[in-house]
């Protein structure tokens, strides 16, 4: 299977080869448009997706993922398997060997030891290197001889191949970080900001969250690569004006993150220069519902915690409702256009991973109602608001500041009137909600409201990671100072045992039918979390640029080394 | 004058310090953390030694004298430095910004020149504009022009430049095709092509920020006038049988300029602050841009650095309207 | 009403100056101010002319509108033979130096920008193609005649006392070598005892450089050492012009009577015979004047004619012009106001 995926991403790197015509550096500049500008050119310092697509220009890891999710290498021979003996038998190791002859932009050659000095600086406990979770469960990097990287994990590891691939864990050159390492890391502004890389591309320049300039890597691999010459990334203004320098005035080939009401979108379409693409991964937009009591009354430090479940919200049959009574379609219609599509899972892909969970999709009134007239909730004194032994069913729902997701709250404040349920909204500035200071009572950890709605996603094609959050244990409390992933307070010792079973299988189909299992347990089956939409990231590019492959799964960058001039 | 100045400028001292520990504290104390913009999927311990890292978790007090320390000691000596190779600084801390690792002082370098050419030229623009509208309309109160100079106000006041510069950007870049819509910060001016480059994009954003500025100056310019027209002095340049030029510009107008010149020396401190949303729009990357990109990424010492350098701005050019009115107007003295 | 003697100087002839009064978001023009409105004298060469009344009676509108510092709504100002009403711009720049105004507020009537020195060698960058030396030489030479130091040259006007400006002003005033010169209380701003230093040095210069005056005050004592014939106004109109010493011996218009029955009359006999007149009531506004006489609403010998007709200034004994019903008829006049009161009595009748 691994090795199939590995051919089928070198088979797709081919695919594109007509590009590879032209020669390197014929094509002229490449201009890219991001509306966060980059503040760093090392993705080990920063968590920003803008640092780390435009370090991925330059910074490569040994491998990547493909458009489907899949690995391809970088810069190594093959992507190592169970099969091909690149991981050892007791999964507690995996070995790569480097692409012969490789050299770093300044010439000199990238060897094992550059790897090792990675693994070295991201560990470091001083560094505050923000892709620590990629080597989480490494006990060593090793050596072997130039050429050959051990990996080797602290126990068997299912998924082994999270160090050094993506563009969140490229190889950094010894050379240029040794001195940077620990508390000296953000000290090193040069290397931080011209790294020497194996890429495509070199930076020339870097002004701090403006522009980066970049040259063709004379010492790249591919001596028919880059097409481009130059590239320039600009960074800065809004979405919007990103979309239009692309789509309108053709300034720019490639914009990033274009993010538009779905109006314009259709309006800068029609104006031919471009188009958009869309990368959906596994960003889902989602109401989470509170499985504990957020009253106020309740002593500080029990609000929101276990000691007290949720007085309405603990019956399925109301959170059931609550999701029924949604239209989803329309929720993307009004808020994303292309770059969404109504979803009921909370990993929505890639193929093979997600779940056929599709029963919310369409909205049913009726059905809500019944369930709540069931549950007890009626509307007794006939104010339009349900009611259940002198209790209403009152929903305190908060969000952040954001156009659409207030477009969303007023709209499933509309329909959840409908179904009887009174509403009251909120939105909190979102430094404020995702910024996790204990002491703020706004924070989506502390989650004092009934419902809250958010976006998540699961950083790596494989969700095991991202599913670990809804274990018992990673509950926010204050005993964790508010801490923690497992927003709703969900527990269930069954999910916590199924996903046990998951970080020893190694089979991806079997992990791939665990996953959708507990993709279910917290939607459909338990309906704690309410999946809403799937997001796309909405970029544009120009006509005349050739060779883009959106992939949501690497940098979208992954492939600039192929990107041409279409003549 | 000198005494003057200087006593000024001692009391200053005093007053920049309770400013600077103002802005720290209500900085610290804005909700928001530097991880906000770190995705979720980075786990919090992992967030937790950034914030490490980054010296966030220390008290209050103790990142607050550092970075007294930092800017009246190392940033100095680091300029220093860097002009006669001297080591002063080495090994020291430079005040790093927190979102991009960068000394902040580099990045407001790489920032200035733009901020200053884009900002200052609409500023200049908006002051050419503005007093020839302003004295006309004075000279010929409630003449059509007038009204037209009123209703000009009125929209440069009203318009937001977010407006008025998506206008400008949908008439002059997308139907028109003339200029960019973003500025490029790389550019170098070194011969005629790229001198008209380099106009060509700062069209817009000075024409939009020039529209807002020269809105206020040309009121302040037309009171000014108004106030002076009357006066027995400028009866007494007519009974005198000056020209009308001569009355209108050397009798009303010097005196008029006087409020005026006052104005705008207090307005240049805005200049360097930038303007947030013509900056963001056009994509032009000053201090403005700076600022807000800080505020949104809660990247504490740039913050706190750009809001204290506004404040000894806005100190200095308070002294400097001061001087200038002195040196204007004789009937001020400040000895 | 003539003077034996030389043709005068200063000819008003009916001059009106009507301040247009706009209002409403379109500013429609909805009324005037008749601050002046229909004033006739003459002045002789030499000679002053006092002109007296009330805050706001149109005084220095009077002066100003003369010097067309205002452009008269109607009306003709002839001084030294031409119509300085309706002049061409450029005539009436060359005509400005015959004529100068010495302002009540001296601190406001000098730029604070300029100098002494260049306050008054201006006037003569502009008429003159003097020297500088010539120019600077004329400067002290005014100093000298209005009694500044010549140190002062290079002082601005914030630096001089309030009688000192005052003298800047004259020297301005005269570095042109006018003919006439309005003074629009020149000393209302000053201290008692500058006063009359003031007024003595005008005095002297009227003496000595032969100027003709139009001295504006509502100081009435004042107006009486100073003019040989005083004009008293009231809102915007002249109620009474008579030779000084025959106005304060006896005021003829009921106005002019009142006015003076408030100055201290140094003649103890006089004094003695006259009764202190109270009026009542608040001077109308400009903007809407009475129908008839514009002092019938407080005028204490008010008659019915007086409230629908407006009396002419007419000579009602040699030398001697009032504007009063009370003189018209009894003069028994044959002029168009009489015949309308006879109209009117016919019809109340
Ligand atoms: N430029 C102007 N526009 C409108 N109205 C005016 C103007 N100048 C004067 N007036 C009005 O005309 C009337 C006469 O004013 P003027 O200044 O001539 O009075 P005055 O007799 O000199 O009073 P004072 O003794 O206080 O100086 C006043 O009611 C004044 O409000
Ligand atoms: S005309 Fe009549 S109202 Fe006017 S002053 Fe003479 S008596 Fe008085
Ligand atoms: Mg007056």
């Amino acid at each position: 299977m691994k090795l199939r995926a590995a051919l089928m991403g070198a088979v797709a790197v081919l695919g594109i080869a007509p590009a590879a015509f032209a020669e390197r550096g014929t094509d002229g500049e490449v201009k890219l448009t991001f509306p966060q500008a980059v503040s760093i050119m090392n993705p080990y310092l920063s968590g920003g997706t803008k640092d780390i697509y435009a370090s991925s220009m330059v910074l490569e890891p040994l491998a990547g993922l493909d458009p489907n999710g899949v690995l391809i290498p970088k810069l190594v021979t093959e992507i190592p398997t169970l099969e091909n003996g690149g991981i050892s038998e007791d999964r507690t190791s995996i070995t790569w060997k480097l692409l012969p002859d490789l050299k770093w932009s300044d010439g000199t050659p990238v060897t094992a030891d550059d790897a090792v000095f990675t693994w070295q600086y991201c560990t470091h406990p001083e560094g505050g290197c923000s892709q620590a979770t990629k080597y989480e469960g490494v006990a060593s990097v090793e050596a072997v001889d130039p050429q050959t990287i051990k990996v080797t994990f602290n126990g068997p590891k299912a998924n082994p191949y999270t160090a050094f691939v993506s563009a969140l864990s490229p190889i950094l050159q010894k050379k240029q970080f040794e001195a940077c390492l620990g508390a000296a890391a953000p000290t090193c502004t040069d290397a931080n900001n011209m790294p020497i890389g194996t890429g495509p591309f070199k930076v020339t320049g870097f002004t701090v969250n403006d522009t980066v300039t970049l040259a063709a890597n004379e010492n790249y691999r591919d001596p028919a690569k880059p097409a481009f010459a130059t590239a320039v990334i600009k960074g800065g203004g809004d979405a919007e004006g990103s979309a239009r320098a692309v789509m309108e005035t053709g300034e720019f080939d490639y914009a990033w993150n274009t993010q538009i009401p779905p109006d314009t979108q259709a309006s800068m379409l029609a104006a031919g220069k471009g188009q958009f693409v869309v990368a959906f991964g596994t960003l889902v937009e989602r109401l989470e519902t509170n499985t504990t009591d957020p009253d106020p009354a309740l002593p500080e430090g029990e609000r929101s915690t276990a000691k007290h479940p949720h007085p309405i919200l603990s019956d399925i049959r109301v959170r059931t409702a609550l999701s029924k009574a949604i239209d989803r379609s329309i929720l993307v219609e009004v808020g994303y256009g292309a770059g969404g599509k109504p979803t009921c899972n909370v990993i929505p892909g890639p193929e093979g991973w997600a779940s056929d969970n599709d029963g919310c999709i369409a909205q049913d009134m009726e059905g809500a109602k019944a369930l709540l007239d069931e549950a007890g909730w009626k509307d007794s004194d006939g104010d339009g608001v349900r009611d259940k032994d002198g209790k209403k069913l009152k929903l305190l729902y908060q969000t952040t500041v954001n156009p659409i997701r207030q477009d969303f709250q007023a709209l499933i404040k509309d329909w959840w009137t409908e179904l009887g349920v009174e509403v009251e909204l909120k939105a909190i500035d979102p430094g404020v909600f995702f910024g996790g200071d204990p002491g703020s009572p706004d924070t989506f950890q502390k989650f004092y409201a009934d419902i809250e709605m958010y976006a998540n996603n699961s950083e790596s094609p494989d969700p095991e990671s991202y599913l670990g959050q809804y274990q018992c244990k990673n509950a926010p409390t204050p005993e964790t100072q508010w801490q923690g992933e497992n927003i709703n307070r969900f527990c269930n010792p069954e999910y916590d045992a199924l996903y046990a079973t998951m970080a020893t299988t190694t089979d991806l189909a079997a992990r791939q039918e665990i996953a959708k299992k507990l993709n279910d347990m917290v939607t459909k089956d338990s309906m704690i979390v309410i999946p809403l939409v799937h997001r796309g990231t909405l970029s544009a590019h120009s006509n005349t640029l050739g060779g883009v492959q959106i992939n949501a799964w690497d940098s979208e960058m992954w492939n600039v080394a192929d990107w041409f001039r279409v003549k | 004058m000198l005494t003057f100045t200087l006593r000024r400028l001692l009391l200053a001292i005093p007053t920049l310090l309770v400013i600077s520990l103002v802005i720290f504290l209500l900085v610290d104390l804005a909700p928001g953390s530097p991880m906000a913009e770190i995705p979720l999927t980075v786990p919090p311990d992992v967030r937790q030694k950034m914030i490490e890292a980054l010296g966030a978790d220390q008290p209050v007090f103790v990142r607050y004298f550092l970075w007294l320390r930092q800017f009246f000691w190392v940033e100095p000596a680091s300029l220093i430095d860097g002009w006669f190779g001297t080591t002063l600084a080495e090994g020291e801390q430079r005040i790093l910004s927190w979102q991009s690792r960068s000394p902040v002082f580099t990045i407001i370098g790489q920032r200035l020149p733009q901020t200053l050419t884009v900002i200052g030229t609409a500023y200049l623009v908006g002051i050419l504009i503005a007093v020839p509208i302003g004295i006309y309309s004075a000279y010929r109160q409630y003449s059509w022009f007038d009204q037209a100079g009123t209703l000009f106000a009125m929209i440069g006041f009203s318009v937001p430049t977010f407006f008025s510069g998506t206008l400008l950007i949908i008439v002059f870049a997308v139907w028109l095709g003339w200029f960019p819509t973003k500025y490029d910060t790389q550019l170098v001016v070194n011969d005629w092509a790229s001198f008209v480059k380099q106009i060509k994009q700062m069209a817009m954003p000075v024409m939009t920020l020039g529209l807002a500025n020269a809105a206020a100056i040309s009121r302040y310019m037309r009171s000014s006038m108004l106030d002076n027209m009357g006066m027995d002095y400028v009866r007494t340049a007519r009974a005198k049988g000056m020209s009308e030029r001569t009355v209108v510009l050397k009798h009303v107008l010097r005196n008029s300029l006087i409020p005026v010149v006052t104005v705008i020396a207090l307005g240049i401190p805005a200049i360097f602050g930038g303007a947030i949303i013509t900056e963001n729009l056009f994509g032009v990357n000053g201090i403005g841009a700076a600022l807000i990109g800080a505020i949104h990424a809660n990247d504490l010492p740039m913050v706190q650095t750009l809001a204290f350098i506004f404040a000894v701005l806005i100190v200095l050019f308070n002294l400097i309207a001061d001087i200038l009115y002195g040196l204007l107007d004789p009937r001020i003295r400040y000895d | 009403m003539l003077d034996a003697g030389p043709a005068p100087l200063v000819q008003v002839r009916d001059l009106k100056m009507h301040f247009p009064i706009y209002a409403g978001i379109f500013r429609r023009h909805v009324g005037d101010v008749k601050a002046v409105d229909g004033v006739s004298f003459q002045i002789l060469p030499g000679q002053t002319l006092g002109l007296v009344g009330e805050s706001g009676c149109g005084k220095s509108t009077v002066g100003r509108a003369m010097l067309r510092l205002y452009e008269p709504t109607a009306g003709q100002v002839i001084i030294d033979g031409d119509d300085v009403a309706s002049l061409p711009p450029e005539a009436l720049r060359k005509k400005r130096p015959t004529m100068q105004m010495v302002f009540q507020d001296p601190q406001a009537s000098l730029n604070p920008r300029m100098t002494l020195a260049e306050i008054v060698s201006e006037p003569l960058d502009e008429h003159t193609d003097w020297s500088r030396a010539q120019k600077l030489e004329r400067v002290y030479e005014l100093m000298d005649q209005v009694g500044l130091n010549r140190r002062f040259v290079n002082r601005f006007p914030h630096e001089f006392s309030g009688g000192q400006r005052q003298r800047i002003g004259i020297a301005r005033a005269l570095a042109l070598k006018p003919r006439f010169i309005v003074c629009d209380e020149p000393i209302a701003a000053l201290d008692v005892s500058i006063q009359a230093q003031v007024v003595n040095l005008l005095e002297d210069l009227q003496e000595k450089l032969g100027l003709t005056y139009l001295f504006i005050s509502h100081d009435l004592s004042m107006v009486r050492h100073l003019a040989q014939r005083v004009a008293v106004m009231y809102l915007g109109r002249i109620a009474e012009l008579s030779p000084s010493k025959d106005l304060y011996a006896r005021p003829l218009h009921p106005y002019a009577e009142a006015l003076l029955s408030a100055v201290n009359e140094p003649d103890p006999e006089l004094a003695a015979r006259r009764k202190r007149i109270i009026l009542k009531g608040d001077v109308p506004s400009p903007a809407n004047p009475p129908k008839g006489c514009n002092f019938c609403t407080r005028c204490p010998k008010v008659m019915d004619i007086c409230k629908t007709v407006k009396p002419d200034l007419a000579e009602v004994e040699p030398g001697r012009m009032v504007a009063c019903h009370l003189y018209t008829s009894a003069a028994g006049s044959t002029g168009a106001p009489e015949a309308n009161e006879r109209n009117q009595q016919g019809e109340t009748r």
